[in-house]
């Protein structure tokens, strides 16, 4: 399936590709991921970072390129693995890039953990690509396995460091700005100090904001951000 | 892509989340064939959840847009996959690999990675013994050790040495099979096996190999089913000079829920330890990996990673692919000063609070002993090994030299340092628990 036939909401979610992603201090680790989605020789890849620091954005963006350059590419919450976790990994595979998220979830137990290892050294065999995403590196999580502990740590470890408010106010800016809205600074400063600043919930807000100042016809300033949001 | 599995996708978007979408229907492919729509899912846990949770909807969804039902099949597999692979041959399994029934010489197929050769081993004091025995027992399959037990912890090379002697047993006779799969795949075989009532297959297949090679066989361990068929398996090769090589991650008679007789039959061989490379080996190691990449990587470099990851080369690999993504990514240089600077956050990982102290609280937290007597002038010998232990892991750990650490230790003589770390190191050699204690003990304070 080629994947500009794919119907529109069954491609990978626009707003979460390489292009979209701000990378700040993290280039490195752009740099580490978007290599493995696309080439098979690459290294594979353990992002670590705080919840909100974009490593969902990451993996889904490299499903998006390594399916634009025809490999086969599934992402996987292991926190929404149904039934048992041990058995469901056990079964998982067959893409050319799998991209896990959410690591943190099978820590600590032990079925689970070695269900991984087992995939890991399936993969290994089979040569497919695999990026893996968690809270922190791989010696860090409390993986009771050590075999898995030292597998993770063998892959190239990409950190993910939360970005400053600087450089928040100026992704959002730019979001604003795609979108046709005109943020300044006040009710920058205003938004960073009442709402949840981490991208994704500004994102999320942003497009509300979008929708509802279209409804109002009405520019988004202090006074209307205070009606939108109640306060 | 089917225009009717397009139309059908393109109503149960409005129907789904988009994680679900992205998750679940993303990854199918379908074709049509005059039997109706057939479903291809990458993997079977994909394909459960698909058939679980979105077969009726899709079933549904086709009748409706077909006007009549469609026919539909579920399988785990892909469209028009090139066969080729860029890297190296695909290793599927041991299923995949050998012929079934009585035809296998005719066409075996090694499931070796070719990558793991013994010229490719970087040999230290940690790993000579078990080299050679891996070389012995290549040269001459089923005579010389049979079966070769390799043990040691994880990321010590017994993986590598296990394949290297495959590929050599196949350089010095290209007719040799080989066969080389991970217990789990052994396990995952047999109970495929008992399902489908493929028992004698099953046999047949691992007893026609020449030479059979089972990594991590401590994860056996509390498989009763398995370990009695591995048992058999394992008589058959050996009785019939057939090579078995083995590795577990210690020494078999200490891995629990592991049956005596096999405990004892593992035995009967030659048991080799791979140890933990020591710093010049790990040094090398690192440069003999940057060599493979193609990168130059400057000696005080690979020192300064040898210096502070210790504890298994996989993280010295770890730390090579990402000084050398990072370096890619910059267009830096690697010298010490970029490599220090990349890996400061690993590096902190390592080298995170191995402090005395620190070594002290662990090794007695371990014992459960009190750090107070543990510190104290009491000689008695429940507390006299552990104190020893700990000091030798705080010359091995620590800058620190010889008179510090005994000051560390409640006011000692450097003396007494010494001789602890000479009692430790030649009980390593001869004593299984205390290895398995300073093995663990080191992966606790250098993880």
């Amino acid at each position: 399936m080629k994947p500009d036939q794919l119907p529109l909401a069954m491609r990978w979610p626009a707003q979460q590709r390489f292009d979209t992603f701000f990378a700040g201090d993290n280039g490195a680790t752009l740099d580490l991921v978007q290599r493995a989605a696309t080439d098979a020789a690459a290294p594979w890849v353990f992002v670590s970072g705080a919840a909100a620091s974009g490593k969902t954005h990451l993996l889904i963006a490299a499903c998006a390129a390594a399916t634009a350059a025809g490999r086969r590419a599934q992402y996987l919450s292991l926190r929404n693995l149904s039934g048992g976790a041990p058995d469901s990994i056990r079964a998982l595979g067959g893409s050319d890039l799998l991209a896990l998220d959410d690591l943190d979830a099978i820590t600590g137990r032990r079925e689970a953990e070695h269900a991984l290892f087992d995939l890991y050294n399936r993969g290994k065999a089979e040569t497919h690509t695999f990026l893996f995403a968690a809270s922190r590196a791989p010696a860090q999580l409390g993986i009771g396995l050590p075999d898995l502990v030292s597998r993770l740590s063998a892959c190239a470890q990409a950190p993910l460091k939360p970005l400053d408010d600087a450089a928040r106010s100026e992704v959002l800016r730019e979001r604003a700005a795609a979108r046709g809205i005109e943020l300044d600074d006040a009710a920058l400063a205003w938004l960073f100090a009442r709402t949840q600043r981490d991208l994704g919930s500004l994102t999320a807000l942003l497009d509300r904001l979008d929708r509802e100042s279209l409804a109002a016809k009405r520019r988004v300033t202090i006074p209307f951000l205070r009606q939108v949001l109640g306060s | 892509m089917t225009d009717l599995w397009r139309r059908c996708l393109e109503r149960l978007e409005a129907e789904f989340s988009v994680e679900d979408l992205h998750t679940w229907l993303a990854p199918l492919q379908a074709t049509e064939d005059a039997e109706g729509l057939r479903v291809l899912a990458p993997n079977a846990y994909t394909l459960d959840v698909v058939r679980e949770r979105f077969q009726p909807r899709i079933a549904a969804v086709l009748q409706h847009l077909n006007g009549a039902p469609v026919t539909l099949r579920f399988d785990v597999g892909t469209l028009n996959r090139p066969t080729a692979n860029p890297r190296k041959p695909a290793h599927n399994g041991a299923s995949a690999r050998v012929g079934r029934g009585g035809n296998e010489s005719d066409s075996f197929e090694s499931n070796l990675d070719p990558n793991y050769t013994f010229d490719l081993f970087v040999e230290g004091k940690s790993n000579q013994l078990g080299k050679a025995a891996a070389m012995q027992v290549a040269n001459n399959p089923g005579r010389a050790y049979n079966p070769l037990l390799l043990y040691g912890g994880t990321g010590l090379g017994k993986t590598h040495l296990m394949h290297a002697a495959g590929n050599l047993m196949r350089t010095l006779n290209p007719a040799t099979k080989v066969m080389y799969l991970r217990s789990e795949q052994f396990v995952t075989e047999m109970i495929q096996a008992l399902r489908t009532k493929s028992m004698d297959d099953f046999k047949r297949r691992f007893r026609a190999v020449d030479a059979l090679l089972i990594d991590d066989i401590q994860f056996f361990a509390g498989k009763d089913t398995t370990q009695e068929e591995f048992f058999h398996t394992f008589n058959a090769l050996v009785e019939s000079k057939q090579q078995l090589i083995m590795t577990c991650d210690r020494y078999p008679k200490e891995v629990d829920n592991l049956e005596p007789r096999l405990k004892s039959r593992l035995g009967w061989g030659l048991s080799v330890a791979i140890e933990p490379p020591d710093f010049e080996t790990r040094a090398a190691i690192v440069l003999a990996k940057a060599q493979a990449k193609g990168v130059e990587l400057p000696i005080e470099v690979a020192q300064l990673m040898a210096k502070r990851m210790r504890s298994n080369v996989r993280d010295l690999e770890g730390a090579l692919n990402t000084l050398v993504a990072r370096a890619n990514f910059l267009g830096s240089t690697i010298n010490t000063e970029f490599a220090l600077e990349t890996l400061r956050d690993l590096l902190t990982v390592h080298a995170q609070a191995i402090t005395i102290s620190n070594i002290q609280k662990t090794v007695a937290d371990y014992y459960q002993l009190r750090l107070s007597d543990f510190l104290s002038m009491n000689r008695s010998r429940s507390l006299a090994r552990p104190r020893q232990l700990a000091m030798a892991l705080a010359k091995e750990l620590t800058e620190h030299s010889l008179p510090e650490i005994g000051r560390g230790f409640g006011g000692r003589d450097h003396t007494t340092v010494m001789h602890a770390c000479r009692t430790i190191r030649d009980l390593r050699a001869t004593d299984g628990k205390l290895r398995q204690d300073w093995e663990k003990l080191l992966r606790v304070l250098t993880e």
